[in-house]
């Protein structure tokens, strides 16, 4: 026996039928975004850390570094929305605003020890950069829903909070630098019981002082926000901007987003909005997203933007296996050497055809193992055709004329 | 789909049920479960009962939809679940504990640079050595943790104290109180929003989480 092949912590590989379902599900978000506006764009695979620390006050997170033959050290990204920031703010500085731009591809990150989320993340996203208003964030959020209709998430809810909400709130009920990191701290961990001790020692009374304390748990529709406006005057322009992204969304023709005090973004260049949608079956929020107001600065070109990134591999989860693909295409015995020429016929009509030598013996074995659903066999002049899903056996003069499609 | 609920094994298991029960929800099923680890109520929850350290593993996954756990556990654990409320039961606290008479520990620091402590809590132990600005060996221990500093493993142990007899019985004296532990409910993220009316719902009938 061979020695076991090891992987590195957290990554698999991905074959064929998840491959297929896993592109499948790209497509349908790609063609939702197209259908917006966006288009798409590469980023590389390493950046230079420095984009990283530029972009997050408390410096670099998990990532995997690596170093340069100058001793410069890079990372494997850690996350798609600074890097697609950095390429707007440098290489599409004098687009003129707004810029709409998509990717699908992999961020990379080491996994945490006892979690099962991977190391590798595969996000299919959209960034609106340059468009400050509540039609910008509405637009992101209607695109978002979109592309989970189209990818065949049947239940998708999203979920809407507001930094520059829960910032007011905080303003408003007079907390200073340590309560408020006490009780962003609490937000961030999620916790409503630790955001309810560090709310109880502010100094906000009446309504304020109830709402207050149960901030991070309201939730529902406009009455939230309303609640919010009516307790802290100073939070009303947040609010009022919050209800009219809600508006907005509906007016696309999609579900309106739950309004939810609790979500927030763990990474600290969000500013506005917060988006989350969640689906069953996915553990963990299938997208998530907001504005980044400040982002673009840091890399030389302030834009207002914003977006959002689909976890392809938790959607995959929530939609499970997708409609069952009927097996199409043949397995053509001697495909690859006396009857090239046939071969080549029938891809030419649109069949996938995968080709064997005429001596090949086990052509039945192989079309059930690719999902191809007939094995064609040279008899004399004639094919003799066998669909190996029925068993069904029939004999054809013109290859033409096959049950194919 | 009828909720999950994950409950502990344990110490919380019978105030774990009072509570669930206080809000209406059907637990003889549960009492009467014997040693099936899986109890679905017909027209009612499904309940898991697995180890208490186990409860943060099975909401952040999704196999349950909440649970109940101590804060020690939340603390040591840090899963990314929603902690709704409070439920006051299950009170102790986590501690720095060495045997009795002279502290050793800064004997130690001074003679060594580094104290050793056996904990079950790694994570909680770290960090609390770490904010306190001393080096620590952390040496991991899964059962009996007061044996290790009464044969030399360690000079005193990280854990969980409520009524401090055990500590007494064996010699151990609190040094450094660390936090203070009480049963938590958790949420998991999605069916924290997918059930939104449910939990929400069940948290008021708890109180609000202001026990």
């Amino acid at each position: 026996m061979t020695d076991p092949v090891p992987l590195p912590a957290g990554v698999r590989d991905v074959l064929p039928v998840e491959a297929a379902e896993l592109r499948a599900l790209g497509d349908a978000l790609a063609g939702a975004f197209r259908a917006f506006g966006y288009r798409e764009v590469m980023t590389p695979l390493i950046e230079m850390a420095d984009v990283l620390d530029r972009a997050q006050e408390d410096g670099l997170g998990r990532a995997y570094r690596l170093f340069d033959d100058d001793g410069r050290v890079m990372v494997l990204r850690p996350d798609l929305t600074i890097p697609i920031a950095r390429l707007v703010a440098t290489r599409m500085g004098e687009h003129p605003d707004p810029v709409r731009v998509s990717y699908n591809a992999r961020a990379v990150r080491p996994p945490a020890h006892g979690k099962i989320e991977g190391a590798e993340q595969r996000q299919a996203g959209i960034e609106l950069v340059g468009a400050e208003g509540p039609d910008a964030d509405a637009e992101v959020i209607a695109a978002l829903a979109s592309g989970l209709a189209a990818a065949g998430v049947p239940d998708a809810r999203i979920a809407i909070g507001s930094v520059a909400v829960v910032s007011a709130v905080l303003d408003g009920a007079g907390a200073d630098a340590d309560a408020r990191q006490a009780l962003w701290d609490a937000l961030r961990g999620r916790s409503v019981v630790d955001w309810r001790a560090a709310a109880t020692g502010l100094g906000a009374q009446g309504p304020a002082r109830a709402l207050l304390g149960d901030l991070p748990s309201l939730r529902g529709g406009p009455e939230v926000i309303d609640a919010i406006a009516g307790a802290f005057p100073n939070a009303a322009a947040a609010c009022g901007r919050l209800a009219e992204v809600v508006d907005l969304v509906e007016r696309h023709g999609v579900p309106a987003p739950m309004i939810d005090m609790g979500v927030v973004r763990d990474w600290s260049y969000y500013s506005g909005v917060v988006i989350e949608a969640y689906a069953a079956g996915a553990m963990a929020p299938v997208a998530v997203g907001g504005r980044y107001d400040g982002l673009g600065a840091r890399f030389g070109r302030s834009r207002p933007a914003v977006g959002v990134a689909v976890a392809l591999d938790l959607l995959h989860h929530a939609v499970g296996r997708g409609a069952e693909q009927p097996d199409t295409g043949v397995v053509l015995v001697g495909g690859s050497d006396e009857r090239v020429d046939a071969a080549s016929l029938l891809r030419a009509l649109g069949v996938a055809v995968v080709g064997v030598p005429a001596a090949y013996d086990d052509a039945d074995a192989l079309a059930l193992a690719d999902g191809r659903r007939f094995v064609v066999r040279p008899d004399g002049a004639r094919w003799s055709v066998r669909d190996v899903i029925s068993g069904a056996d029939l004999a054809l003069d013109d290859l033409r004329e096959g049950p194919w499609t | 789909m009828d909720l999950r609920i994950c409950v502990p094994l344990g110490a919380l298991f019978e105030e774990s049920l009072g509570v669930m029960e206080g809000v209406g929800l059907p637990v003889a099923p549960l009492r009467d479960a014997g040693r099936r680890l899986i109890v679905e109520v017909p027209d009612g929850p499904t309940y898991i009962t697995t180890r208490p350290s186990d409860v943060p593993t099975y909401v952040e996954s999704g196999a349950a939809d909440i649970g109940i756990v101590g804060r020690d556990v939340l603390l040591e654990r840090q899963p990314d679940v929603y902690e709704l409320a409070d439920l006051g039961f299950g009170g102790c606290r986590m501690a720095w504990c060495t045997p009795e008479g002279d502290d050793p520990t800064p004997a130690a620091l001074e003679r060594f640079g580094v104290v050793r402590v056996a904990t079950k809590y790694v994570n909680c132990a770290e960090r609390f050595f770490a904010s306190t600005g001393r080096a620590a060996e952390i040496v991991k221990v899964n059962g009996s943790v007061e044996l290790a500093p009464l044969v030399g493993l360690a000079d005193g142990i990280v854990d969980l104290v409520a009524t401090g007899r055990t500590l007494r019985e064996n010699g151990l004296v609190e040094r450094d109180p660390i936090f203070e532990s009480t049963a938590r409910l958790i949420a998991n993220r999605v069916s924290h929003k997918m059930r939104a009316a449910e939990l929400d719902e069940l948290v008021r009938a708890l109180g609000g989480g202001a026990a």
